[in-house]
């Protein structure tokens, strides 16, 4: 029963995932004027990614380190709840908490970094510099609100987290901590203005630079499920998780919509840029909130 | 195809190719899939590049058909030469296409890769690409609009689709002997390592 | 500025802005030197050469621009046709050393003190250099490239080209509407 569930709630992310990559392109073709790819794009490219071949070859670690961002990616899939009650779609939730999950959303990035580094290309090694800079900035902010939130509770645990929601979100009750998460979560998404992993007019395609065929289809799938994870989070922590699944799909839409609209109208920090804001500003407001509490 | 040369034009009038009948459901499912991702290395050897970054902007809006651009020839199926090539460039345009990963195809961008165009007597640019690489889709023109190269994509979209062996990386496997003399004629002592080690093992 | 040229040195006035003056071989390093020093003509903008076939020279041109942008000035220096060296400006003038790259590459001429005379545009070039005037772009053309044979509608274009024209001439003479 249990690997059922967890099957299912990697197909929903799966899904989920590459339907919202695919939403975000066509919406922020909207924005730009134009009419976009069709929903199913990112389908189409990741299909064919995979039955694509590969072209290069830098030894086994190279290999590695896709496949350790993608465990990153699903086991943080499995340890989110994606539902505030009832037994199915719990996945591994009652066998790990918050910390868990937090330690797991960095997982991803340094096993891509070992992967990139031993192919020796500069642009690789240039963008994942900027992602481990970025994401050092960005865990601050979103570790004092997830602190804020587990000390409003009482617990780590998401089940205990979501009920102490019942009455009021924790976006009202901690206003302040909810917008120090929302901006570092807007950086976790890698959305402008934050975007300076891979910039392609900086850096080329960043730490995929080297990848071709089935990693570049297995990252890119990584990446779709791993946002949805970030929603799954962010509604689990400051929206009171969902009662069932059209609650989910309509709470995590309008988290996603939210942040595509600021990723489409915003222009890309420098690295610099983004650190200092970072840590300034929604640090500031997480501090803040915590001392509030 | 002797030449490894479809003249555009030709090709718009000829009917439309039928889907082979031959194909299993999940190739031409595949097959579906790569038409409509394709993911593109421009390379802007000459002036005829200046009219495709217009191509991806809100007015022509090529993502529609779900062509994207890629940095670096190892994402990427389609490689666009866009215009006259020196045989310096040809070099580089030549170790870009054999980098990319297969199923790869390339546009012919411009009458200068066609015939020429109007550097038909210069000393330094090559008259026929399809020469060197097998070029699966000519866009004439000089330069062509981006309406022109969108009539290319949906004619090169028709051509993944039918799936055939005649598809310009297969041809470059199979007749390699041929585009490596002709490589090797153009760039004398200059020529750059054997592409076909890269087969080794591969039933061919 | 003007003056110490006038001085010095025979000025032909080209244009307002324009002045150009004719040095020797010898001469060349130490003009470019008292220049460089004593007026604001400091900048190497240009190096040009024009091969004058007919009276066996090539002739060099090193533009220099003062500090401003609004003159120029280009010492002219002519040489003979055939293995005839210049010095480098190399030391002088950092973005000299590209310039005359290219003119031995174009034109075969040889600057001594510069080390990075190798292939610049065209690799592996075996002919003589392709801007010198006794070259045959044609005939190299013909001999190293293959050319596409036309289709089999190939039009002339000339005759094409008149035929329409005459064809709307006389469209145009008898009015449709009449
Ligand atoms: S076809 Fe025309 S526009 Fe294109 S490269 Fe040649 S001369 Fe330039």
């Amino acid at each position: 029963m249990l690997l059922l569930d967890l099957l299912l709630m990697l197909l929903i992310a799966y899904g989920f995932g590459f339907l919202y990559y695919g939403l975000y392109r066509n919406l922020s073709a909207r924005v730009h004027g134009r009419f976009g790819p069709s929903l199913a794009q990112s389908f189409s490219d990741s299909i064919k990614l995979f039955v694509k071949e590969e072209s290069t070859t830098f030894g086994w670690m190279f290999y590695l380190g896709p496949v350790i961002m993608a465990s990153g990616a699903v086991l943080n899939v499995l340890f989110i709840p994606f539902l505030n009650q009832g037994e199915s779609l719990q996945g591994l939730s009652s066998y790990g908490n918050l910390i868990v999950v937090l330690y797991l959303m960095v997982l991803g990035p340094l096993g891509n970094a070992l992967g990139v580094g031993s192919s020796g290309n500069p642009f690789g090694v240039m963008g994942v510099t900027r992602g481990l800079t970025r994401l050092l900035a960005l865990e601050l902010p979103f570790y004092l609100a997830a602190i804020g939130v587990m000390i409003d509770a009482g617990s780590a645990d998401f089940g205990i987290i979501m009920q102490a929601q019942s009455t009021q979100s924790n976006m009202f009750a901690h206003p302040l901590l909810f917008a120090a998460a929302f901006i570092s979560f807007l950086g976790f998404m890698g959305k402008s203005p934050f975007d300076v992993v891979g910039a392609p007019q900086e850096v080329y395609s960043g730490p995929a630079t080297e990848f071709s065929g089935k990693f570049l289809a297995l990252l890119m799938s990584q990446s779709a499920m791993f946002s949805f994870a970030k929603l799954l989070l962010m509604v689990n922590l400051f929206w009171g998780g969902a009662d069932h699944l059209g609650e989910l799909v309509a709470k995590t839409f309008v988290l996603f919509v939210a942040a595509t609209f600021i990723g489409s109208v915003y222009a890309r920090f420098s690295t610099v840029q983004s650190v200092e804001f970072l840590i300034r500003i929604p640090t500031l407001l997480g501090i803040v909130g915590l001392a509030l509490l | 195809m002797d030449e490894g040369f479809i003249p555009y034009q030709q090709s718009l009038e000829d009917e439309e190719q039928s889907i082979k009948s031959t194909q299993s459901v999940i190739e031409q499912a595949i097959a579906w899939f790569r038409a409509h991702s394709m993911f593109v290395l421009a390379y802007g050897t000459g002036c005829g590049a200046i009219e495709m970054p217009p191509t991806f902007t809100s007015r022509y809006d090529i993502e529609r058909l779900g062509v994207v651009g890629v940095a670096t020839p190892r994402q990427a199926d389609i490689l666009i030469v866009s215009g006259y090539c020196s045989p310096k460039t040809l070099k580089r345009v030549i170790r870009s296409y054999e980098q990319m990963s297969e199923p790869k195809y390339i546009i012919g961008l411009g009458s200068c890769t066609i015939n020429g165009g109007m550097y038909w007597d210069s000393y330094n640019t090559i008259k026929k690409l399809d020469d060197f690489l097998p070029v699966d889709m000519y866009v004439n023109g000089c330069m062509p609009r981006p309406e022109a190269l969108i009539e290319g994509f949906v004619k090169l979209q028709e051509k993944i689709r039918a799936n055939s062996s005649e598809a310009g990386y297969i041809q470059y496997r199979t007749r390699y002997a041929h585009y490596r003399a002709n490589q090797e004629r153009l760039f004398g002592t200059q020529v750059q390592p054997r592409y076909e080690e890269n087969f080794a093992g591969m039933n061919l | 500025m003007m003056s110490y040229l006038e001085e010095h040195y025979e000025l032909i006035h080209k244009t307002p802005r324009l002045f150009a003056l004719h040095v020797t071989r010898e001469q060349l390093l130490d003009t470019l030197h008292q220049i460089t020093t004593h007026t604001s003509f400091d900048t190497l903008s240009q190096l040009t050469c024009t091969d004058w076939i007919e009276e066996e020279r090539f002739e060099l041109g090193y533009m220099l621009t003062n500090a401003l942008r609004s003159h120029n000035l280009m010492l002219k220096c002519s040489i003979a046709r055939d293995k005839v060296t210049m010095p480098s400006l190399a030391l002088l003038f950092a973005q000299a050393e590209v310039m005359e790259r290219e003119l031995h590459e174009m034109f075969g001429i040889g600057f001594e003190g510069n080390e990075t005379l190798y292939d610049f545009a065209l690799e592996g070039w075996c002919d003589i250099p392709p801007m010198r005037r006794e070259f045959d772009t044609l005939a190299y053309v013909n001999a190293h490239y293959d050319f596409r044979e036309g289709r089999e509608d190939n039009l002339d274009v000339k005759e094409e080209i008149k035929k329409r024209k005459a064809a709307a001439k006389s469209a145009k003479e008898t009015p449709s509407g009449a």
